[in-house]
């Protein structure tokens, strides 16, 4: 029995298979979230235009696809919808799920958004004579994001991980290649550490990206961030 | 969302439930009976506790009432019966395996682990078994399989970091190096996924070993037109040497009596007639 192994630690550091692994997360987590975010904005609209079954078909799908587990998802569009004669690829069907999972949070998070900015905004824009598109583009949905940004870093520090679960149907992201490598030499603890600080370099590059999105959006409230230093 | 919170409480879920539904056996004989094995060697003193991963019927599996059942989970329990300990068996995904046998968290790895030089440098292995791997497609053989060589281009599924995993490259580069198309390996979390992908028509093969080809052959959904492919011995695990001093004695009393063949027969398996040990590695 061995103790921990630094010249496998860094020799899996290193490892070009690994690497191309997490990029596979990353390229996961970049189109999960821009397809959530899209599909989201749809379904949020659904859910705030008015008509009553628009409203509702929204609902459902938010029902549904935050209601069901991610894994049980992938596995009925890999190996159920085949059934029904749509046979997607291991990638897109990896793809599709995530997206449609996504969507259903994000739709939550962008309309909690919309819905905090006080509606005394709105009514002043109208007041000036903006349409009620004008209103959503040029007044409420800029102030929006800003209230929406911490809680999409939350979403997509989480999608990162979750991307793993993508493994079930047997995409091969960095976790699933960090369980096919530790079959060679068994350098179980060594070779999760390397995944796990991959997973931390890919987190902080978010919270980067993310500090420069809130200073962008808060420009207007000349409020410090907490935990930035000037 | 966070897979990681996710697998974790499954697997204290799975430990829980394993601890709850350990069965209680009867030692050989309470009044006379005394463990052979010092409980110091022992991860809890009085008991065996054997990891395993009960996704392989026929054998290891849980039935409908949650129970363990199967050729192997039969077997580590006479043999912790003959060392006068109480089995336990937790259940567990195999990537856990390994690391728990050394962090003292079971005994025994009794899970179908096949013998190999890499394993038997970190752990010490004594085979008591025989497996090879067969080859799984649809009912009637649409793409008439018949040899390995019918696989080139194709893709088939197996099961994450076993021995049917090791075969199934093996067999890929046996086809890569005459120069013929690579298969497209697809790797599952267990063989229930694979097969699963397999019925839906998105594989086009299982790669699994002979007994649980056998089995799913047997329930009608596939066939299996190659088997007995890459024999190899399948061996327990463990960390004391002490405690596998003595499995070794009382397999090889189960050898003499006749019960080891016996149960060998009953799941269809070629039976050991050398007496066992605990295989080093070459080196």
């Amino acid at each position: 029995m061995r103790a921990w192994d630094w010249s496998g630690f860094f020799g899996y550091l290193f490892n070009g298979y690994l690497l191309a692994g997490a990029l596979t997360t990353l390229w996961l987590t970049i189109v999960a979230i821009v397809g959530g975010l899209l599909a989201g904005s749809v379904l949020t609209l659904l859910r705030l235009s008015g008509h009553r079954w628009l409203a509702l078909v929204a609902q459902g799908y938010i029902w549904v696809f935050r209601g069901t587990p991610l894994l049980v998802q992938l596995i009925v569009i890999y190996t159920g919808l085949p059934q029904f004669g749509i046979r997607l690829s291991v990638i897109e069907s990896a793809v599709l799920g995530l997206v449609l999972n996504e969507a259903a949070y994000l739709a939550e998070i962008i309309r909690s958004g919309i819905l905090g900015v006080p509606t005394g905004q709105s009514k002043a824009a109208r007041a000036l004579g903006m349409s009620s598109s004008q209103v959503m583009l040029h007044i409420v949905l800029p102030q929006a994001v800003r209230i929406v940004i911490p809680a999409l870093g939350n979403s997509i520090n989480g999608l990162l991980k979750t991307t793993s679960l993508t493994s079930v149907i047997s995409m091969e992201e960095l976790l699933r290649r960090t369980q096919l490598l530790i079959q060679e030499k068994f350098l179980v603890l060594e070779l999760f550490t390397v995944a796990g600080l991959y997973y931390l370099a890919m987190t902080s590059l978010w919270d980067v990206a993310q500090r420069r999105i809130e200073r962008r959006f808060g420009r207007a409230y000349n409020v410090e961030i907490v935990g930035e230093a000037r | 969302m966070n897979a990681s919170t996710t697998t974790s409480s499954v697997l204290r879920a799975g430990l829980l439930l394993a601890a709850a539904a350990s069965t209680v056996c009867e030692p050989l004989d309470a009044q006379t009976c005394k463990p052979t094995v010092p409980g110091s060697e022992l991860v809890k003193p009085g008991s065996l506790v054997m990891a395993t991963n009960p996704t392989l019927p026929p054998m290891q599996f849980v039935d409908s009432s949650g129970e363990l059942q199967g050729m192997r989970i039969i077997l580590g329990k006479e043999i912790a019966r003959r060392l006068c300990l109480q089995p336990e068996y937790v259940r567990i995904e195999f990537s856990a395996m390994i690391p728990g046998l050394r962090s003292g968290r079971w005994d025994v790895i009794n899970t179908g682990l096949f013998w190999n030089p890499e394993r038997a440098r970190i752990m010490l292995l004594v085979p008591y078994e025989s497996q090879a791997v067969s080859v799984s497609v649809p009912k009637g053989n649409p793409l008439k399989v018949s040899s390995a060589e019918d696989l080139a281009g194709r893709s088939v599924g197996v099961e994450l970091g076993g021995f049917e995993e090791k075969a199934l490259r093996t067999m890929n580069a046996s086809l890569t190096d005459r120069g013929m198309r690579a298969i497209t390996i697809r790797i599952f979390d267990n063989f229930a996924t694979a097969y699963q992908a397999l019925s839906a028509g998105q594989l086009d093969a299982v790669v699994a070993i002979d007994s649980t080809a056998e089995e799913y052959a047997k329930k009608g959904r596939f066939d299996r037109p190659l088997h007995g492919l890459y024999p190899a011995p399948v061996a327990f695990g463990m960390k004391s040497k002490a405690l596998s001093e003595m499995i070794v004695k009382v397999l090889n009393e189960m050898l003499k009596d006749g019960s080891y063949a016996k149960l060998m027969n009953d799941y269809g398996l070629l039976a050991n007639t050398e007496p066992f040990s605990i295989k080093a590695p070459p080196d």
